[in-house]
């Protein structure tokens, strides 16, 4: 059993698309014919990566965006290495909430990468309207990790996205220096529980 | 590993909502959302004794409350599985997935709780097996020893 070295969290909006970009990345594949499903509290996914040589455990929490669950979300931004902030760029409501989750995220980690994340780009290349203005994006996401725009029906951008998280949080020699040590950790305690082991 | 049902809550959080569920329990009127929020930390905690009140919890809800009837049949499932009471979890489930037949996550716990359920038997057989070779050997001393007199 391995722990997951970095912990990814996904915010947004109710039906911007956080559980169909997670499904995508992680399972390669888009379900156009699976109804919306809203998502109850928070699911998880797990997938290995590689980054400068070396292979980490990405442990992802989708959250709900519905606000029903909103003071139960909060508990899992904490501890969360990287955040990606989602939205619908043709849904201008789905932006105005981006500072409220922009704050709250920081209220409990401080110290988390943050990513933006435009959503569902194949519809903004075909027929939608835009809603939310480029230059507001693009002024806004200057003080984050990254801006992206994917689609997940296609897989645009999704795998590239996640890379540039993993590339980061690898750069980060403080947040490095602790993965090892929890993995040090880690073998400990499992070499600790073979020694109780009865068979 | 770091799932849905090996997440704990943290104490601070159980608290903290404990706290609102008893002030409103005080004041003879106790909202749904602060049931199920208190419920929902109930059913992450480390211990038993928690997880059974939140499973007690969202019974209560689940019978007064026809809305939110897909999330409390969700943590009764996680909470039950928690607490290895696999038949009953898959019960919930199989109730969820009769409202909705293709929901994602509750494909994925039924597939987790499958999981558990064959694992923990094997590792439950192999404890028998080893109480058994220990038996034998016990009986075969007591032959050895029967015969040297």
């Amino acid at each position: 059993m391995s722990r997951c070295d970095f912990k990814i969290v996904l915010l947004g909006s109710e039906h911007v698309g956080k559980t169909s970009l997670v499904l995508r990345f992680v399972n390669c594949r888009f379900n156009s014919g699976t109804p919306y499903q809203n998502t109850i509290g928070a699911a998880f996914c797990a997938k290995t990566m590689h980054s400068n040589g070396k292979d980490l455990n990405i442990g992802i929490w989708d959250t709900a965006g519905s606000e029903r669950y909103e003071a139960m979300t909060r508990m899992y931004y904490r501890g969360a290495h990287a955040a990606i902030i989602c939205y619908d760029p043709c849904c201008a409501s789905s932006w105005a909430r981006l500072r409220h989750w922009l704050a709250e995220l920081r209220t409990v980690e401080e110290d988390c990468k943050v990513y933006l994340c435009g959503t569902k780009k194949d519809l903004l290349d075909t027929n939608s309207t835009r809603e939310v203005p480029e230059d507001i994006i693009a002024t806004y996401s200057q003080g984050l990790n990254g801006h992206y725009l994917t689609s997940s029906k296609t897989g645009e951008n999704v795998e590239e996205l996640f890379q540039k998280i993993v590339d980061d949080c690898v750069a980060d020699r403080d947040l490095m220096q602790k993965v090892e040590e929890s993995r040090v950790q880690l073998a400990k305690e499992q070499e600790k529980d073979k020694s109780y082991c009865l068979c | 590993m770091d799932d849905v049902l090996d997440e704990v809550v943290s104490s601070e959080d159980l608290e903290k909502f404990e706290k609102v569920f008893h002030e409103q329990l005080h004041q003879g009127n106790v909202t749904h959302k602060a049931q199920f929020e208190y419920a929902w930390c109930l059913v992450r905690s480390k211990y038993a004794t928690d997880i059974r009140k939140g499973i007690l919890l969202l019974k209560e809800l689940f019978n007064s409350h026809a809305e939110g009837k897909r999330d409390y049949l969700f943590y009764l499932a996680i909470g039950n599985a928690r607490i290895k009471e696999y038949n009953k979890a898959l019960h919930y489930i199989k109730r969820f997935l009769e409202i909705e037949p293709t929901n994602q996550q509750v494909l994925a716990l039924e597939r987790q709780i499958n999981k558990r359920m064959e694992t923990e038997g094997l590792v439950g057989m192999a404890v028998a097996g080893g109480a058994v070779l220990a038996l034998g050997g016990l009986v075969g001393l007591g032959i050895a020893l029967a015969s040297r007199k």
